[in-house]
């Protein structure tokens, strides 16, 4: 009874706190969609309705809570500012993308009122191309991320659910590709298709899918076993429903972690051949603004200072992110 | 590891093969005519089925031969001109492996023993500035300031223009300065590799320190833990033999991993300093169309990769004796 009073207490206040401000619709929204698919104990199918509403709205405390640290804080606002310049850029910046991108001015100048941060090769204008320079960076990891993420959980999927030979073929093929070197393989496949933004995201795409599919397969192999599968397989469920409605979902949060952490690396190795010399050319690019500008570091460090600056800016945001979400998702990983 | 490594091979020649372009109107003359193109076109024997090439290429390996150089260094055996490079690439990976391990795992240790103080701090953040900095950009950073602006370090190659080369016996420039008995020129090799191997250590050390750093702050949660503080060990005696060695099986699997990481950042450092290491090698052996030496440079990396990871699986069972093959 005493238990009870309490629990109409909270979910009380809760309510009351929630109700405080509109901004807090949107995330109330936001974690109540995430939750379903992140934190198990929230389905619990045992427990009572009230139970659960207090189980839910003490969870979601916590997820919060969790989340609430400084460090993840800085991460979000980071990444935040690097979505605004890529979404905003036009706006933001004093050049348009065609000055930025064209023969302009005077070259490798000082900073002046003009030019806030100077200019690099052919009197491009530094500043700006800081600016558009998240465009290229986010277009290229988002889309790499997706396509390792999906084909990585399908093979995953297909290779940890059914084993046998297609299990040993699949992961088989997958150590070559572990082993091969990355970097040589993106160059390759660059010079094979082309310099295109297109073939940069598949090279780096292809890449990312052992990875995955290898942190898919170890959990589905654990989870196969599980009573739930058995009775859905005895209730008459298809192998490809139980795949992906009743395996997916209990293996997915690990993938989300690491997806947050990857988008970092994967910027990174972007600049990385960028600055070999391996980026679309019609593209504003910090790495190939750095490879270009690295000749000129005695009379003009500004050049190749500041889209550095700004390759740390979007990796070290997604890499705070990524460890708060990790802490706030999996308490037991907390201390990395 | 053998059919991973033939694996890597056939990739490889599919992948190189499917470059547009050919070795051979890379390196004539652009006045040659048709003749002379199909002649070389024929000698290399590139007017074979691709299949049949395959073969050829393999039955070669098998016997020793991995084939000429076409195009960088035309006709010069392709073993020779990587073990020409190779040993600068060996010492800066090596060095930096040596380095970063030490220190990371010395760092995360002391990171997770003082946590959330000052110390963890410092630590931490180092650690989370250095996986999002990028390689080349440190190299660049590093040349700006220390070399240019305070001029402690030299900027640029493995040696000064001034300084001969050692006779050669082994390839590595220390051993054989030191077998020559030219000590000079040793320093002199280890102060061009300093800024080098800082840069490339920083980023792998950022690694190890974050993984060791978690691992060991899970490790002394455990019950064991608890016991043998109970029975009245010392603390370092609990950090050194009862938590330190079962925090190092993640940390270990980490350095297997980011082996093949390594070895590209080692390529990048290469070209931010200018060494003529394998990655200059690789970049032009690509530009090239020269399909045996890049083919020899991806197997060479890939073989590196499964050493480094055999080795891994042996220090496994040296940390944790249960495991046992």
């Amino acid at each position: 009874m005493k238990q009870e009073v309490s629990l109409e207490q909270l979910k009380g206040e809760l309510e009351a706190e929630e109700e405080k401000s509109a901004s807090k619709a949107v995330f109330k929204w936001f974690f109540k969609n995430i939750k379903f698919l992140l934190i198990p104990a929230s389905r619990l199918e045992e427990l009572t309705m009230r139970e659960r509403e207090y189980e839910k709205s003490v969870s979601k405390r916590k997820f919060l809570k969790r989340l609430k640290s400084i460090l993840t804080i800085i991460g979000v606002i980071l990444v935040l500012y690097v979505i605004t310049l890529a979404v905003f850029g036009a706006w933001i910046s004093p050049f348009t993308f065609a000055e930025a991108d064209d023969v302009y001015g005077v070259y490798w100048t000082a900073p002046s009122p003009l030019h806030p941060l100077g200019t690099t090769y052919m009197g491009r204008d530094v500043y700006a191309r800081m600016i558009y320079g998240a465009r290229a960076s986010l277009t290229m990891a988002l889309p790499a991320i997706g396509v390792s993420l999906g084909f990585g959980i399908l093979f995953g999927l297909i290779s940890g659910y059914t084993g046998g030979w297609l299990d040993t073929i699949i992961m088989r093929l997958f150590d070559i590709m572990l082993a091969f070197p990355a970097l040589i393989f993106a160059i390759v496949i660059v010079s094979i298709f082309g310099r295109q933004l297109n073939n940069i995201i598949m090279a780096y795409g292809i890449l990312g899918i052992p990875y995955y599919s290898r942190l898919i397969r170890g959990n589905v192999l654990q989870a196969k076993e599980l009573p739930y599968i058995q009775a859905a397989k005895v209730a008459g469920a298809k192998n490809w429903r139980i795949m992906f409605r009743h395996i997916l979902p209990n293996t997915i949060q690990p993938i989300i972690i690491s997806f947050t952490l990857d988008i970092g690396g994967v910027i990174l190795s972007f600049a990385g051949l960028a600055f070999l010399g391996y980026s679309d050319p019609d593209l504003i690019e910090w790495g190939r603004d750095i490879s270009l500008a690295r000749g000129h570091i005695l009379t003009a460090p500004w050049a190749s200072l500041w889209p550095g600056v700004m390759i740390i800016i979007t990796v070290l945001g997604f890499m705070l992110l990524g460890d708060g979400l990790r802490d706030a998702l999996d308490p037991r990983l907390k201390n990395l | 590891m053998i059919p991973v490594l033939f694996g890597a091979l056939f990739l490889t020649f599919v992948l190189s093969r499917a470059m547009p372009g050919d070795p051979v109107s890379a390196y004539l003359p652009a006045r040659a005519t048709p003749e002379q193109y199909w002649a070389a076109y024929y000698a290399y024997g590139f007017h074979l089925p691709i299949w049949q090439q395959f073969f050829i290429y393999l039955g070669n390996i098998f016997t020793g031969n991995w084939g000429n150089s076409i195009n960088v260094a035309k006709g010069v055996p392709v073993w020779d001109l990587i073990w020409e490079r190779l040993p600068r690439t060996i010492d800066i990976t090596l060095f930096s492996m040596i380095i970063a391990t030490f220190i990371g795992i010395k760092a995360g240790v002391t990171s997770a023993k003082h946590r959330n103080k000052w110390k963890d701090t410092v630590f931490r953040g180092t650690a989370l500035i250095g996986v999002s900095i990028p390689v080349f950009w440190l190299g660049l950073l590093l040349q700006y300031f220390i070399s240019y602006q305070l001029g402690w370090l030299p900027n640029m190659h493995f040696k000064d223009a001034a300084y001969p080369d050692p006779p050669v016996v082994t390839g590595f420039r220390i051993i054989d300065s030191l077998i020559s008995g030219q000590w000079y020129l040793v320093t002199d090799y280890l102060v061009h590799l300093a800024l080098p191997v800082f840069s490339l250590s920083f980023i792998f050390l950022a690694s190890i320190t974050r993984q060791t750093r978690s691992s060991m702050l899970e490790v002394l949660q455990q019950d064991y833990i608890r016991t043998a503080r109970a029975k009245g060990c010392k603390e370092k005696d609990v950090i050194k033999k009862h938590a330190r060695k079962n925090a190092l099986i993640p940390t270990v699997t980490i350095i297997g991993l980011n082996i093949g990481g390594l070895l590209g950042g080692a390529f990048l450092t290469e070209t931010t300093f200018n060494l003529f290491g394998v990655g200059n090698l690789l970049l032009e052996a690509i530009t090239g169309r020269d399909y045996s030496t890049l083919n020899a440079i991806v197997v060479m990396t890939t073989l590196v990769f499964i050493i480094v990871n055999l080795f891994v699986d042996i220090i496994y069972a040296y940390l944790d004796p249960r495991i046992k093959y």
